[in-house]
């Protein structure tokens, strides 16, 4: 079920991601990397051995200082599952990763549109649920109504 | 009063003068190839929804069309975005269910189960065998009522009218048993972390007996009206295929993924509750067109069946609740939890620091997916088809927009 | 007496025109298929199904809004929906009625705190009748069709009261 932590690393350094800090924890086996590594860390573990063929979900989570990308991959053939992680800036832009997994196509886009990033490299970066001018509802900062708003409709 | 260049303008089709990427897909208008006697035409820019009788929701469909054949489409959501994540952050663990009740509102059971098992995995907490059983019977009774809405409203896209109402008459049985046992027709409010609302009242077991004798029966009868016919499946056979190697890259799961020929089904492979106790069978299709979708779903019903009468025949003794405190308070972590639901996968990504609200809680729909495959195997259709492939991939709007 | 429903003051001979039209409107509300969320399943199609049956008070759905008199909302309206509730509403021929289904529609229900929710449909369009619930039971659903005929047979009257005061 759990992926072999040595392989996955030693596959990440095959593609010049030397060092890569992978842990086990409460979620499975997250793998960190930096933003820029997260293409080429997907090229590489779609087609070495571990075959990740499909990208579960991605989403992203405000810590308070700044947006922390979580992607979770599955292997079929071997019943492996692997968390990818990496951390981006407030209102940073984030390099799509459709080429890879196509199914990242509308999370990006909802995930980008909800927490203030912007998209590159994405066939169609607009916005997804909510119409122009909307705030990144999903940030910390975003606050819902409170009870005298609701109360004086 | 706007006109389709100006919808096309605004949903990126017609990219404005001086903006398009070059290094993108081409965008805009295109004139077709020139035909019979130097004819050429302009393609047609359809809107189809949000208010639509057979979109499954409010979802809006741009397609382009050349005729009647579609060259490109785009889906439009967000109309139904209420904010279920944002406000899962400030409601207590155990009221979580409440709003997972009403992201994939059809079936209820199952978003409240993932939402409880991601809370009980965070807190280690063991839960009364007889819970897990009850949760299982109830999962797969709301799995048999949803396939029926599914099938009802799958007839009507394809123009059937008549296994509509056959399909209502047997999900009223259904919801009567399930709204004697949580108290509501809809909102269960029935799967808590720890366990159940409550055990079965008395009688329960005979009605839930009684119906699942006669319902192979009916699910017979159901699939010689609409499948039988031979109409129904010219419209359906060989149409909107997906082949498994876009089944995987697109993220799809559940009926379509098995559909499309990878047998994958998260009771068997990642089995939850008790589902390690039950027996059957999961059915896979081959070619990945709507046939094969429709008949997956049509033996999985059956499938159901067979699990709610082992669950009847296995119930165990016990308590339906282990003891949990009032406001829970799971140590700060991290844990994805998922089921099988009506319509794929459906998980819940908790990400908990200490306190008694979640502090991010991302639902995971199954539905997504679809409609990022739907954008790509639409082209090439009818107009008429493209009703019946979104009806045949059996999408839900409200955990898509969540 | 029978014969009195023949002859008399308010017999079927001296029937006015307008309330003949008043009790066919009453009759056949046709509503316009808009289910926007979990209402639509319990409120248009359990209520139009086979056991609380719609079709018997001579309710039923039709696709376009040009051809609809009701509009029932059925789920949270947020924002990129108003838009559309206001076009759809704008598109149906007079005489319309406007039914507020569930507690979303009519204040915003289980989502309120949400800053993309619509606080109640009635903050867009005039509403005529409100069912509360989540979701509200058919049959509130058709107590609620039921209110609103009363309240059409109610606007009717008044109408007349008022052109007759007038004279």
């Amino acid at each position: 079920m759990l992926p072999d932590a040595t392989v996955v690393k030693h596959i990440l350094a095959e593609a010049g991601l030397a060092d890569t800090d992978v842990q086990e924890t409460t979620l499975g086996l997250v793998c960190t990397v930096a933003p820029a590594e997260v293409a080429p860390a997907f090229a590489a573990l779609k087609d070495s051995e571990l075959d990740f063929v499909m990208l579960v979900d991605l989403m992203g989570t405000d810590t308070g200082e700044d947006i922390e990308l979580s992607y979770h991959l599955r292997s079929f053939t071997r019943d492996e599952e692997l968390h990818v992680k990496c951390t981006v800036a407030y209102d940073a832009e984030i390099a799509s990763v459709w080429n890879a997994y196509p199914s990242a196509l509308m999370p990006e886009r909802e995930t980008a549109e909800l927490l203030g990033l912007t998209l590159s490299g994405h066939p169609n970066p607009k916005r997804l649920l909510t119409v122009d001018g909307v705030e990144p509802l999903l940030r910390k900062s975003s606050l819902i109504r409170t009870l005298q708003e609701v109360r004086e409709r | 009063m706007t006109d389709a260049r100006d919808i096309a303008t605004e949903v990126g089709m017609l990219a404005p003068e001086g903006t398009h990427d070059p290094g993108l897909p081409p965008a805009g208008i295109r004139r077709a190839p020139e035909g019979v006697d130097g004819l050429t035409t302009e393609h047609l820019i359809i809107n189809m929804g949000p208010q639509h009788p057979s979109t499954h929701g409010v979802l809006r469909m741009i397609v382009e069309m050349d005729g009647e054949e579609i060259v490109s489409a785009e889906a439009s959501i967000g109309y139904l975005h209420r904010g279920i994540e944002k406000l899962a952050e400030h409601r207590r663990y155990n009221a979580l269910g409440t709003l997972m009740d009403r992201g994939d509102y059809v079936s209820g059971i199952h978003g409240e189960l993932a939402s409880a098992l991601a809370v009980e995995k965070l807190m280690e907490i063991e839960i009364p065998r007889k819970a897990d059983y009850l949760r299982v019977l109830l999962s797969e009774i709301n799995r048999i009522a949803s396939h029926l809405v599914w099938f009802g409203t799958f007839g009507l896209d394809t123009g059937a009218m008549g296994q509509f109402l056959y399909a209502m008459r047997d999900r009223e049985f259904l919801v009567d048993i399930l709204e004697s046992i949580t108290g509501s027709r809809m909102m269960f409010n029935y799967v808590r972390p720890g366990g159940v609302l409550a055990d079965l009242p008395v009688g329960m077991d005979a009605q839930i007996r009684e119906f699942s004798d006669g319902f192979d029966a009916y699910l017979q009868e159901h699939h010689e009206l609409l499948g039988g016919n031979e109409i129904f499946q010219h419209r359906v056979k060989g149409i909107g295929t997906i082949d498994r190697d876009s089944a995987l890259a697109f993220g799809l799961s559940g009926a379509n993924l098995r559909g499309s020929g990878v047998a994958f089904d998260v009771r068997r492979d990642r089995a939850y509750s008790a589902y390690d106790d039950m027996e059957f069978d999961v059915p896979v299709g081959s070619t990945g067109d709507a046939w094969d979708r429709y008949m997956v779903r049509m033996e999985e019903m059956r499938q159901s069946n067979r699990m709610i009468r082992q669950c009847l025949d296995g119930m165990p003794e016990g308590g339906f609740t282990a003891k949990v405190p009032k406001v829970l308070r799971p140590p700060a972590g991290e844990v994805y939890a998922a089921v099988e639901s009506s319509r794929g996968e459906t998980g819940i990504h908790l990400v908990s620091q200490g306190g008694d609200t979640p502090y991010r809680f991302h639902y995971k729909a199954p539905s997504l997916a679809v409609l990022q495959a739907l954008e790509e195997i639409l082209p090439g259709h009818l107009l008429a088809d493209v009703v019946m492939i979104i009806g045949s991939t059996d999408i839900m709007l409200g955990e898509i927009d969540r | 007496m029978a014969i009195d429903r023949f002859t008399g003051e308010n017999s079927i001979a001296f029937i006015k025109l307008e309330q003949l039209f008043d009790v066919a409107r009453r009759n056949s509300l046709w509503y316009m298929a808009f289910g926007i969320a979990c209402c639509a399943i319990e409120g248009l199609m359990s209520a139009s199904g086979p056991r609380f049956d719609f079709d018997r008070m001579g309710v039923f759905f039709r696709a376009s809004p040009r051809q609809a008199d009701v509009m029932i909302v059925a789920g949270t309206v947020n924002q990129k929906m108003a838009e559309t509730v206001k076009t759809l509403y704008d598109q149906m021929p007079e005489p319309k009625w406007v039914v507020a289904m569930g507690a979303c529609a009519c204040t915003g229900g289980p989502f309120r705190e949400y800053p993309n929710v619509v606080l109640g449909v009635d903050q867009i369009v005039p509403v005529d009748v409100y069912i509360p619930g989540c979701p509200p039971r058919p049959e509130s659903v058709q107590y609620g069709f039921m209110q609103l005929q009363d309240k059409i047979k109610k606007q009717t009257e008044d109408r007349l009261a008022a052109r007759r005061d007038s004279r």
